[in-house]
């Protein structure tokens, strides 16, 4: 943890794909410096319901949860609306929710490849457009693309996933061009390989041949960036990408 | 406040033009009008009238007249 003091107070928070892996622990350490979360999942599990209850117990803080498939654009809608008729302001959007895929180029098919983009790259581009008109109104607001390493280094075996992060990474920079009209920032985080589900999917032989990563990455150093990155800590910081790898 | 009082509210507001002016106004025709000016009045259209337009009908918004059939879409009569 960064800090002990509470750096989003009085801030609200929208997370995506937050029940497990690099999100939950973002929506651990938001909770603990005090902003109110909309937590973007979905289906409805009594791990993570469990989980939110305790959360917001010990921090004193309110998590609402929302249930949504990002690739089903209807109930994505339906998501925003409940988080829009709670009038609350907007501060901060992390998109998290992402799938993994690993292929050599010469056996990456097709329907991966738009199942990948769907959840990777059209999903938060969506999700973006209807949270940032929130922003819009208010002239203030701060969001975090969750990309990948893999989007800034070709990695073999990662031409789907690494062309899907890529996207959003564009897509960021774009958006805090366009956006910076109305006082809101955007930037990516790039973490490298992180101990999360997806790392268990990954072939051994991609992780010995992906980089010269000297370490494992933890979600909670990736959650303390994406931390930095939403507090007024960084209140000049934007069209950014972080890598968040330990070094090679 | 009427609908009709409410949408003309947010053109004048988002581009500082008079009410006279509003029948004929289209998308560009003032300095205001732009792409940032858009999206400023569709965000408060969405907001004043509780409504989440499609993305079709905000690229098709050309007009302020064009924008009351829009709205009709969404059961808003002007």
């Amino acid at each position: 943890m960064v800090s002990s003091s509470r750096l989003l107070s009085g801030k609200t928070a929208v997370i995506t794909g937050c029940n497990r892996g690099i999100g939950k622990a973002i929506l651990d350490n938001y909770a603990t410096n005090g902003a109110t979360i909309f937590a973007c999942v979905r289906k409805e599990e009594k791990e993570f319901s469990n989980h939110i209850r305790i959360l917001s117990e010990k921090n004193a803080v309110n998590i609402i949860p929302i249930y949504f498939d990002a690739r089903n654009k209807e109930e994505m809608k339906q998501g925003v609306k409940k988080i829009k008729d709670s009038k609350k302001q907007i501060d901060i959007l992390v998109n998290n929710s992402g799938i993994g895929h690993n292929a050599h180029f010469m056996m990456s098919s097709l329907e991966s490849l738009k199942e990948v983009f769907d959840v990777n790259f059209i999903a938060p581009f969506l999700f973006t457009q209807y949270i940032a008109k929130i922003m819009v109104r208010q002239k203030f607001g701060n969001i975090i693309n969750i990309s990948s390493t893999a989007a800034l280094d070709a990695s073999e075996g990662k031409s789907i996933y690494g062309a899907s992060k890529a996207a959003l990474i564009c897509i960021t920079k774009i958006m805090a061009s366009e956006l910076k009209a109305f006082g809101i920032r955007a930037n990516s985080i790039a973490p490298g390989l992180t101990d999360t589900d997806m790392l268990s999917f990954l072939p051994k032989e991609f992780i010995v041949n992906s980089r010269e990563q000297k370490e494992i990455i933890q979600p909670s150093e990736i959650a303390d960036t994406a931390l930095f990155l939403a507090s007024d800590a960084s209140a000049q910081i934007t069209g950014q990408v972080i890598r968040v790898e330990g070094g090679k | 406040m009427s609908n009709k009082e409410k949408y003309d509210l947010i053109f004048i507001n988002s581009f500082e033009v008079k009410e006279n002016e509003l029948p004929s106004l289209r998308y560009q025709d003032v300095d205001t009008w732009d792409s940032i000016g858009h999206v400023s009045m569709i965000a408060e259209l969405e907001d004043v009238f509780d409504i989440m337009l499609e993305m079709d009908d905000i690229l098709d918004f050309s007009s302020y007249s064009k924008g009351i059939d829009i709205l009709k879409k969404y059961g808003i009569k002007l």
